[in-house]
Formats: structure tokens, C-alpha cells, sequence
């Protein structure tokens, strides 16, 4: 849920995490609580991300993700809340004893809703739409291992990789499975989701209809409408005088008050992947020294910072891993606030009087309240900082392309986005050889557990480098209405199954 | 009806003395915060040390913002940016404008004409576009927005003194400094400005109420003074999604706000019945 347009990680959100069927604990209650409800409901979703366009490889931003994905569109796999992959359109996979080869049996009986049945031809058609030339899918990146595919007969897909990717299944749940016919994708879809697109209003409106010959469960409601508005208090008006039932993700605490205080709605507190970051250049003085980056790190009240911009709500992290990524230790502990120990590595690193750096602060929420935050806490410790602020393209050219500052804010969208501290050509130039080759041996192990063994190695290791300053973890705040039960609470970027709505009638 | 013709001259005094007492009592107390501020603050401005969104009381006058910064403490400072703001854009705005608008009423036919089409596309010009331009070139700074207002509101000044100037221009006692030999330079300090100096007063002193809107609403956008600076429009800004919660953040800067731009405009209200000559002959 990357706030507002973000560049980069606003593109990445389209790939952002999936899941939310929300098996976890306190979900939000496929038991319609012993009632009965309206098999036929609309259900009125309101949302701040309207799309740009239809296609999750054309740059349309989360609100495509958001509307359509698990809606419409359907991949092969899905991803569950706890970042687990879970079969959707193949029934079956095997892997190869090299590791390098993928045999994927299709699902029979799936229809588009055009109608033509799901074949094996439409898979190569839609992996080879996410690896095109002009592609602007965020894991295009990851999915370039990929080196043949081959359609033995319909219901069979096999797929050869250049090298070893553990990492494959879980990339291909974010691979849309389009029909190999369909035209105009930006306007119009052709999926294999238990809904199809109504009518879109450009500006305001997106409804979604009950698909009648889906494979799976039908959808519990007849029709969901998503309602786009432009800013916050509109979207919470619309809350209240019910034009919406339900608000994907609240951005802000102050206005839950009045939601908290009503019985006629529910405020739900999920999990997010999103972290704020205080990104050091790792590659630019005085960041090069560890000891700086964890002087700075620990002169930091976070916890403070947090409550500052999110009331009670959000979590501390200690690390670029939130909770929900298999690799997850609480690391909370590593350069945690204590201002004594700050002033002692500052003095050991020859920075005993202290030093000044100019922060390049996005110009909207809730960057420049944690830049203000940040340049009082390191005040203390004799660190004078210049804030500026940049707009989202000049983020993108100064600081991600031209890696020309010294250090950064930015929230981080995507979920096992850990890996990115292997690449010493990422904007924040973290440059340790072993946590390249652990990121990469990782992506080549054999099974998850060595996988997740490597990674917790990364985790750790970037952590007491203080490779960036983790700020928090964001919470994901779901209001409905309490007539509505069945919607996903840990939405987590910007996915909002929608097909376990109830709404009481 | 006599009766009330009679008093009017006194009643007009009394009327107009109240209107420049009460703006120069609004306008000084702001004044007199944003001076206070350059020695003293409640509290440091990096001060986060007070509870979330407190209310007014517990060691804080106005209560807290989100961070825990005193609110008493930024409405202070913002005060101080307020006033800086107005005179640092109508400093620009009169010498630019004076510059300009003398240039182009002395100077006849062509280049009268361009500065004449120049000035009208300035004024068309949206501050707003303007001040981005002038962020996009240097950075977003209380400066960047003071240029940009100031040169916005030089074309209004411009336009104002070249009409002025023209008329005084063709006033006789001009042509007999002229027949007398003095020197252009001469006859602009020693006969044209002082006898343009009541109008463009007033219009300048109006000209700081705008500027002091213009920048809070430059900085409610980002483009004025960057965090952590505590500029009146940031502030409302900030406060905006907290209103319902804690209104106190909102309405100390904006009835602040209010209060300077009445103040300035009773001051402008006033100084045009004392010193407009027009007026002062009528009287007399």
C-alpha cells in the first residue's frame, strides 16, 4: 500500500503480495457471525488507487492489482496470508531432478469469460506477455530464467530455466493467465476469475459481475463495486453515509475515531509488507563506515516515530523482512535505540563532534513528518541534517537512477524484497560479497528450508550492518461495515479478494 | 441632514483613525510574536518530548502536533516566516515593479509596448506555475517561494507605477523641470515619486496581505519553506487529517493567518485615507 504515486515502488506494487484469504488468526469472518446473508449483494468497495489501465504489464499501477487480480484474473499458483504458495489453475507440478525443468498440469474445465477453454498455449501466451520487450511487469526481472516453454499437449505446460530458480512457483503467482485471443487488455479483460468486468467509469468506477461458469466456488456476492476517490476524508465520508461498505486501506489513524466509536463498523488491523526506510548510500561518506550507519540507527527513537505517525497501530521491525516473509526473525533488537551506544560508535568512527548529511525527503506523507522526527532525534547526538524535499520523479532520477545523495526515505512495498541487498548496484549500494552470494545461492537451492536458511543469514547479516534504517512496518487498516464479513484483513499491498464477501441482507 | 453633513469631516477622521489603530494593533501583535520568536521560543523547535496531538494546556499553550512538538513554539516561528515572507516579496515586487513600471512609462512607443505585453503575461501567469518553475530550478525553499511571489506581483506593481507615472508625467510643473533642464533621473526621485508614493504605498501594503496567503498556500503545497520549518500553510497542512481529533493545529495557524492579512489590509485601508492627497485636499 504505497501510499501515493510512487515511481518505482508504485510499479512494483502491481506485483506486490499477493493473498489474503485470510486463513489467519481474528480474519474477518467468513462465518457471516450465525446470520443470514444476500446471496445476490452488490458490494461497494472504496479505494484511493483507481487503475490506469486494465493490463498488470502496462504499467497500470496497484489499483489494477487491487481490482483485478484473483477477481479476474487468475495464475497458475496463489500466494495464502502466510506467504505460502497455494495451486489455482494447475492441478499438479513436477520438478525436474536438475531442478531446472517444470512439468505443470492444467486444471480442467476452466473457461475464460469469453468462453474458450484454458489451454496450454494460453500459459506460454501469458508468460511470454510478462517477458516481452515492453513489458512493465515488476518481476520480469525474476522470470527471465526462463528459457523454453513448451506445450506438449493442452492440459501441459513445461518450462526449461537457464539456471536454478527456487523462487519460480512463488514468481509465477504473480503471472496473470490470459486468453492467448483476447484484444484491447487495457480496456477490456479476458480472464479465468470468478468475475468478470461490468463497466469501468473511468474517474469513478469499476464494477465487477458474478461470473456464472467459474470452475471453482462461485463468488458469495453478485457484484462488487469499486469506488475510487481522490483523497482520504472523501473516502471516509463515503464510509459513513454507506455510499461504501468497505475502505481497502486507511492511511491515516486520526480518522478511525469516529469509525472505532460506531458500532455500525469494524476497524480491522492487519499485517503489511510495507516498511519505511531510512536508506543510507552506502557507497558515499561518511555511510561507507558500519559504525555511522548504526550510530544513526540507534539514535533513532523508532518506536516514538511510529506512534507519532500511526497512533497505536503499525509494528517495529528490525530488518527489511516483515513477519509474513518465511525468512522473518524478529530483529528489533539489533541497533535498537540507545543513544549512549550512538555517541560511542559515532566517537569511534571519528565522528565524535558529529556531522552533517542532507536527507532527500519525498514531499509527501509520511515522509517529511519522519525526516522532522529524524533531524531532532540526531540533533542530540551532534548530527545536523538538511532536509530536502523532492517530488516522486525526482526521487527516481537523483537518488534510484543517478544515486546522487547521501541518504533517503522511501517505502518499501513488496514483499520478499530482502534479496535486493545482494545487488551492489541497487540505489543504496549495500556492496558485501557474502550477502551476494548467499542472495544467490539462495535463488539456486534446492529446497526452501535451504532457501530460508540463507536468507535468515542475509536478514541478520544486513541487519548489524546496519544497511539501511528499517523505520516500521506499516499496519494494513481495513473499516467496513459491519454488515460485511468474509473481506481480506492482511490485503497486504494492494490485493482485495473480493469473491468471500457476504454482506447481510 | 445638515446636522450630519456637518460632522461628516470628523466622523471620516474618527472612522479612519480606529480603522489604522485596530490594523496596526492586529498586524503588531503578529509582528511583535514573530519578533519575540528571534529570541525566544517556549520550547526548542526540535523539542518532540510532549505526548501525541496533546491538547492545550500541561506546559503547552496550544497543545502538541503529532511529533510532540509544542504548537505555541511553530505558530511563533511561523509567525516570524509570515512576516518574512510579506516584506521579502514586496521588496522584490517594489523594486522590480518601480524599475519596470518608470522604464516603460518614460520610455514611449516600442519598448513601452513590450514591457506593456511583458507585464500583462507576467500577470497572467499563475503564481502557482511560476513558483514551481522557480523550485524546479533551485529547491524548495522559503526563498524559492518569496522570488516567486514577489516577481509575480511585480507585473501588478509595474503596471500600476507606469500609469501613475504617465499621468504625473503630463502634469505642468513636470515640463517646467523638464524646459528648466533637470535631469530624467532627477525629475523620477524628486517629482515623480513622491507625488506616486500614497497610491503605490497602499497598493503595496496590500500587496503584503497577498503574499503572506500566497506563501502559506505555496507551503500547504510543499513549495515554501521545507520541513521541519514551521510556516503557517505546512502547518495547516499537517494538521488537515487531524482536524476532527485535535483542531487546535489547524486553527492557531489559519486564524493567525487571518488575523495578519485583516491587519495588514485595515493598515492599507487606512494609510490610503491619510495619505492620499486627493483626499486630504477634499478635507481640507
Amino acid at each position: 500500500m504505497s501510499t501515493k504515486k510512487n515511481v518505482l515502488f508504485g510499479t512494483a506494487t502491481v506485483a506486490a503480495l499477493a493473498v489474503a484469504l485470510t486463513a489467519c488468526g481474528g480474519s474477518g469472518g467468513t462465518s457471516a457471525s450465525g446470520g443470514t446473508w444476500d446471496k445476490d449483494a452488490v458490494v461497494n468497495i472504496g479505494s484511493l488507487y483507481e487503475p490506469q489501465n486494465l493490463d498488470n504489464t502496462a504499467g497500470g499501477g496497484q489499483g489494477v492489482t487491487e481490482a483485478l487480480n484473483g477477481n479476474v484474473y487468475e495464475g497458475l499458483f496463489r500466494l495464502t496470508d502466510d506467504g505460502e504458495v497455494e495451486k489455482l489453475l494447475a492441478q499438479d507440478y513436477e520438478t525436474g531432478a536438475d531442478g531446472l525443468t517444470y512439468t505443470f498440469t492444467l486444471r480442467d474445465g476452466v473457461k475464460f469469460h469469453s468462453g474458450k477453454e484454458l489451454t496450454s498455449e494460453d500459459v506460454k501466451y501469458s508468460l511470454e506477455k510478462v517477458l516481452a520487450d515492453d513489458s512493465q511487469s515488476a518481476r520480469k526481472g525474476n522470470l527471465e530464467v526462463v528459457k523454453d516453454i513448451a506445450t506438449p499437449d493442452k492440459r501441459t505446460v513445461k518450462i526449461t530455466l537457464s539456471k536454478k530458480s527456487i523462487s519460480f512457483v512463488y514468481n509465477l503467482s504473480y503471472v496473470w493467465i490470459i486468453n492467448s485471443q483476447a484484444k484491447d487488455l487495457k480496456t477490456t479483460e479476458d480472464g479465468t476469475g470468478p468475475y468478470t468486468l461490468n463497466k469501468w467509469t473511468r474517474g469513478s468506477a469499476l464494477s465487477l459481475n458474478r461470473f456464472a461458469d467459474y470452475w471453482g466456488d462461485a463468488a458469495a456476492n453478485k457484484q462488487v463495486v469499486f469506488h475510487y476517490y481522490k483523497d482520504a476524508s472523501a473516502l471516509n465520508n463515503a464510509l459513513l453515509t454507506n455510499a461504501v461498505d468497505v475502505v481497502t486501506s486507511e492511511q491515516s489513524p486520526d480518522a478511525l475515531e469516529q469509525f472505532k466509536s460506531n458500532g455500525a463498523y469494524k476497524v480491522n488491523d492487519g499485517n503489511s509488507t510495507t516498511k519505511l526506510l531510512l536508506a543510507f548510500n552506502d557507497k558515499a561518506k561518511p555511510f561507507t563506515d558500519v559504525k555511522v550507519r548504526q550510530a544513526v540507527s540507534a539514535a533513532i527513537d523508532d518506536k516514538k516515530l511510529l506512534e507519532s505517525v500511526w497512533g497505536g497501530y503499525g509494528k517495529q521491525i528490525g530488518s527489511m523482512v516483515p513477519p509474513t516473509d518465511p525468512w522473518y526473525e524478529d530483529l528489533t533488537d539489533v541497533n535498537a535505540y540507545d543513544v549512549t551506544k550512538a555517541k560511542k560508535l559515532l566517537s569511534e568512527a571519528g565522528y565524535a563532534k558529529g556531522f552533517s548529511f542532507t536527507l532527500d525527503t519525498p514531499n509527501y506523507d509520511p515522509h517529511p513528518t519522519a525526516a522532522t522526527f529524524i533531524k531532532s532525534q540526531l540533533a542530540k547526538v551532534g548530527i545536523t541534517v538538511k532536509i530536502n524535499t523532492i517530488t516522486p520523479d525526482e526521487w527516481y532520477t537523483k537518488v534510484y537512477k543517478n544515486h546522487d545523495f547521501s541518504a533517503t526515505l522511501q517505502e518499501h512495498v513488496n514483499d520478499r524484497d530482502l534479496v535486493w541487498y545482494g545487488n551492489p548496484d541497487f540505489y543504496w549500494g549495500y556492496d558485501n560479497p557474502q550477502v551476494t552470494r548467499w542472495v544467490e545461492q539462495a535463488e539456486e537451492a534446492s529446497s526452501t528450508a535451504g532457501q530460508t536458511e540463507l536468507l535468515k543469514k542475509v536478514n541478520r547479516q544486513t541487519a548489524e550492518d546496519a544497511a539501511s534504517d528499517w523505520l516500521y512496518l506499516y499496519p494494513q487498516i481495513v473499516v467496513a461495515n459491519d454488515k460485511l464479513s468474509g473481506y481480506p484483513l492482511n490485503g497486504l499491498n494492494s490485493q482485495f479478494f473480493a469473491y468471500d464477501i457476504k454482506k447481510k441482507g | 441632514m445638515t446636522g450630519t453633513d456637518l460632522f461628516t469631516p470628523t466622523k471620516r477622521r474618527s472612522r479612519r483613525s480606529v480603522t489604522l489603530v485596530v490594523g496596526c494593533v492586529l498586524a503588531g501583535l503578529i509582528a511583535l510574536l514573530a519578533a519575540v520568536s528571534l529570541f525566544w521560543l517556549p520550547y526548542d523547535a526540535d523539542d518532540t518530548s510532549g505526548g501525541r496531538l496533546a491538547g492545550p494546556g500541561d506546559g503547552h499553550l496550544l497543545g502538541t502536533d503529532k511529533l510532540g512538538r509544542d504548537l505555541f513554539t511553530q505558530v511563533m516561528t511561523g509567525s516570524r516566516i509570515a512576516v518574512e515572507a510579506g516584506l521579502g516579496s514586496v521588496l522584490i515586487a517594489a523594486a522590480v515593479g518601480i524599475t519596470l513600471g518608470v522604464l516603460a512609462a518614460y520610455a514611449q512607443g516600442w519598448i513601452d509596448d513590450t514591457l506593456s505585453a511583458f507585464l500583462d503575461i507576467l500577470i497572467a501567469f499563475p503564481t502557482l506555475l511560476l513558483a514551481m518553475l522557480i523550485v524546479a530550478a533551485r529547491s524548495a525553499t522559503l526563498g524559492s517561494a518569496v522570488l516567486a511571489i514577489g516577481l509575480a506581483q511585480s507585473a501588478v506593481v509595474a503596471r500600476l507605477v507606469r500609469i501613475l507615472v504617465k499621468r504625473v508625467l503630463a502634469q505642468d510643473y513636470i515640463t517646467a523641470a523638464r524646459t528648466s533642464g533637470t535631469s530624467w533621473p532627477r525629475t523620477v526621485l524628486s517629482h515623480v515619486l513622491p507625488n506616486i508614493w500614497p497610491t503605490l504605498v497602499v497598493n503595496l501594503a496590500l500587496q503584503f496581505g497577498l503574499a503572506v496567503l500566497a506563501e502559506a498556500g505555496l507551503s500547504y503545497l510543499g513549495l515554501g519553506a521545507p520541513p521541519p520549518n514551521a510556516s503557517w500553510g505546512r502547518m495547516l497542512q499537517e494538521a488537515q487529517a487531524t482536524f476532527t481529533t485535535a483542531p487546535a493545529g489547524a486553527l492557531a495557524p489559519g486564524i493567525l493567518l487571518v488575523l495578519l492579512v485583516i491587519g495588514v489590509n485595515l493598515i492599507a485601508d487606512g494609510l490610503r485615507d491619510t495619505l492620499d492627497p486627493a483626499t486630504r485636499r477634499r478635507r481640507a
